[in-house]
């Protein structure tokens, strides 16, 4: 009897022990932009690495960083996916959001397309032509560098603005002469046009990087973006130690072909950071931008205040290297 | 299990050997950690180094000018791939770094070259700006990646350090409570069984068979004690031998020391025990100043009925008279052949008319008591001397002198008769 009331007395402490440590989870939406380069949120979701952080986290998926940026502008989700061009260009018009961390960098996820028979062999030859963008992404972004290390200026070619998946729908249509889209839909045209375009050898003009934002955040918020950073962190260890079992899962969540994810995975590193180049590389951009023609009236903004790293600070503080 | 000592004592060293072993394992194991974090935090440094080389060639001139010397550049950047190719073992995180380093060198390699060639003629100057930001921008990325990557190791060093001075303490303090519990287990097992033993030889020693009971088990004492326990059974055996063959012996003796002193023919004591009684009685009444007397009976006419029926009646005739005198004499008496067929009686405790009374009783027992020869009754008669031990005696030999003289005197007197000493007086 004894014995039973001890055993009794052991799982009731212990099961109330357990509700004592478990922390509130906090209920998040992300806006993540369906591209393998959000691979560290559906691989955190997958390997339930939220579950052992303090969110319960609900995606909304977007294409393009645009989209997302927007969602969190209009308060629907509480953080998005986005390049840093895409940061650079809104930055430009308000400032009412930081970056928490960078999860991601590619070297070669925005294309340069042209039609076979047009016969565009070099930047150069696309002075005066019709180019799709999807305008203030790293899109835009991309083609303006082009143009820049070719000497050519981006009022050297006529812009068009697209939705990311209508680009290559205006370069077969004809109305564009070259496009510049991300992945998945350089991938995409290469598979239904495949010898119709020529995907231009551009790896390494480029490097975009993802990061997580979110509004200007309170402490709540601070705990929040936490606890998600906590879970990508743990997404990306497991990215780096078991890299086949992280494309098995970006197959399975994006629905897309292995013979795809081989075609982006070499591009990509998984890392954690918030570091001095992405502030140097924001204000740049940003500059640029503001000295460029159409955006010349516009003051280049403080870009100290678009990050954020007291969040990362509590999960890697290795990984923030910042000189305010 | 049972285990003997020296069993425990080898398990013990082996324990704490097998504890050693794992400690220098363990110490090697780290050192050899330490050593590739401490390789890979220099080759952080180095990238660091030379990431902070090119980033200062970028700076410090004209990168657009059509005299920029970009031969430095080019044998940094060689510096750096080589360094990149030479890269320590790396963990998956470290390895991701890497390859962000490398990619990013690339980039840095293509811009450079691009701008180099190109010089960006047409280009705006903000453009210029750009991307020679863009360039610095993509070094600064590959100095932070390093400096993470230098982080992770000297994290790696700490982390090493702490873990492995928490395991040495750990496993010395293993070792340490192991020593101790081992050490007191075996003083305890030694002291115990060494008291056990050394009592139950004291007991032995004293002439108690015991057996030794150990209370702590151990090959090496239960041997000894086997041994002691079988010898002590054997010991007990022969002890008890020895005592019975003592018994044996003083029973012997005392029936040999009853042949010398007893009289072949008649059982009752011969000349020599009956002197020795004598010489007792003498002493005692000398002591104790209590009266003596003593009787001195000869068979009348002994010779004469020897020849006539020979000795072998003879001597049932000596047989008889003993016979008789045993039946009529007190518990504390003494009866003994003097020689022949003469016989003393002492009798302790008791004067002469006592005397006198006992040598009345005996020849009128003996004269109810005849011999039958050849479907005859042949009485016998007995000249008697009594004499009683007075001062004037120094010996029991001159007691018995008296009472012959006293016997004589009835034989002179017509045999069958009681006299005694002193008053020669027939009675």
């Amino acid at each position: 009897m004894l014995i039973f009331l001890l055993v009794a007395s052991v799982l009731l402490l212990s099961v109330n022990l357990n509700n004592f440590w478990q922390t509130e989870k906090y209920p998040v939406s992300i806006a993540v932009s369906k591209t393998p380069l959000s691979a560290p949120f559906y691989v955190a979701q997958s390997i339930n690495a939220f579950d052992s952080s303090c969110v319960t986290v609900d995606f909304e998926h977007v294409i393009g960083g645009r989209a997302a940026f927007s969602k969190v502008l209009l308060g629907e989700v509480d953080f998005a996916t986005s390049s840093d061009s895409v940061i650079a260009f809104q930055s430009l018009t308000q400032q009412t959001f930081v970056t928490h961390a960078m999860f991601v960098q590619s070297d070669n996820d925005v294309k340069l397309i042209t039609r076979t028979e047009d016969n565009i062999k070099e930047v150069a030859n696309l002075k005066g032509k019709n180019i799709g963008v999807t305008k203030q992404t790293s899109s835009e972004y991309f083609l303006r560098t082009l143009l820049a290390i070719d000497g050519l200026d981006i009022a050297d070619v006529n812009l068009i603005d697209y939705e990311p998946e209508q680009l290559i729908n205006g370069l077969m249509n004809k109305d564009v002469d070259a496009i510049t889209p991300w992945e998945p839909f350089a991938f995409q045209s290469h598979q239904i046009l495949d010898d119709k375009i020529t995907i231009h050898d551009t790896k390494n003009l480029n490097t975009l990087s993802f990061n997580l934002i979110s509004l200007t955040p309170d402490l709540a918020s601070i705990e929040k973006a936490k606890c998600v950073i906590q879970g990508l962190n743990t997404a990306i260890n497991y990215i780096a130690s078991r890299p086949e079992d992280a494309k098995e899962i970006v197959i399975k969540e994006l629905g897309v072909s292995a013979e795809f994810i081989n075609w982006v995975w070499p591009d990509y590193i998984f890392k954690l950071e918030l570091n001095q180049s992405l502030l140097l590389n924001l204000k740049s951009q940003t500059t640029w931008l503001t000295e460029s023609h159409e955006l010349s009236n516009i003051t280049p903004p403080d870009v100290v205040q678009l990050v954020d790293s007291r969040a990362i600070l509590q999960v890697n503080p290795s990984a923030v290297n910042i000189n305010y | 299990m049972k285990m003997s000592l020296s069993q425990r004592i080898y398990f013990f060293t082996i324990c704490c050997c097998t504890l050693f072993i794992l400690l220098v394992a363990s110490i090697i194991r780290s050192s050899d950690v330490i050593e590739l974090a401490i390789k890979q935090e220099n080759y952080a440094q180095n990238l660091v180094t030379h990431t902070n080389i090119l980033k200062q060639l970028i700076m410090s001139g004209d990168i657009y000018k059509d005299n920029y010397n970009a031969s430095n550049w080019h044998k940094s950047q060689r510096e750096l791939i080589t360094l990149l190719k030479r890269a320590p073992t790396l963990t998956p995180q470290e390895q991701t770094l890497k390859n962000s380093i490398h990619s990013q060198n690339l980039s840095v390699q293509l811009l450079f070259k691009k701008i180099n060639n190109n010089k960006l003629l047409n280009a705006s100057e903000a453009t210029k700006k750009h991307l020679k930001t863009r360039l610095i921008i993509q070094l600064e990325t590959i100095r932070s990646d390093s400096e993470q990557l230098s982080t992770i190791a000297q994290k790696n060093i700490h982390q090493v350090l702490k873990q492995e001075v928490a395991f040495i303490v750990t496993l010395l303090a293993i070792c340490l409570i192991l020593l101790t519990f081992g050490s007191f287990h075996l003083i305890k097992i030694f002291r115990t069984s060494m008291t056990e033993i050394k009592a139950a030889f004291h007991a032995n020693h004293s002439g108690h068979f015991e057996e030794i009971k150990l209370s702590n088990q151990s090959q090496e004492f239960e041997s000894i004690a086997n041994a002691f326990n079988a010898m002590n059974e054997k010991l007990s055996k022969s002890t008890v031998s020895l005592e019975v063959m003592k018994q044996v012996v003083e029973e012997r003796t005392h029936v040999l020391e009853e042949l010398s002193n007893t009289d072949s023919l008649t059982k009752v004591a011969n000349r020599r025990a009956l002197f020795e009684r004598g010489h007792i009685e003498i002493s005692r009444a000398q002591r104790s100043k209590n009266n003596l007397t003593i009787i001195l009976l000869d068979c009348d006419l002994f010779k004469e009925f020897n020849d006539k029926y020979g000795h072998l009646i003879g001597d049932e005739v000596l047989v008889n008279i003993c016979k008789v005198c045993s039946n009529e004499i007190r518990e504390i008496d003494f009866l003994g052949r003097y020689g022949g067929e003469e016989f003393v009686i002492i009798l302790p405790d008791c004067d002469i008319d006592g005397g006198l009374e006992t040598a009345r009783r005996i020849q009128d027992s003996l004269a109810h008591h005849s011999v039958a020869v050849k479907n005859q009754k042949i009485h016998i008669t007995l000249s008697i001397g009594l004499a009683t031990f007075n001062e004037k005696h120094k010996s029991f030999e001159e007691l018995i002198n008296d009472a012959d003289r006293a016997m004589y005197f009835a034989k002179e007197n017509g045999r069958n008769r009681i006299e005694i000493y002193q008053d020669i007086n027939l009675h």
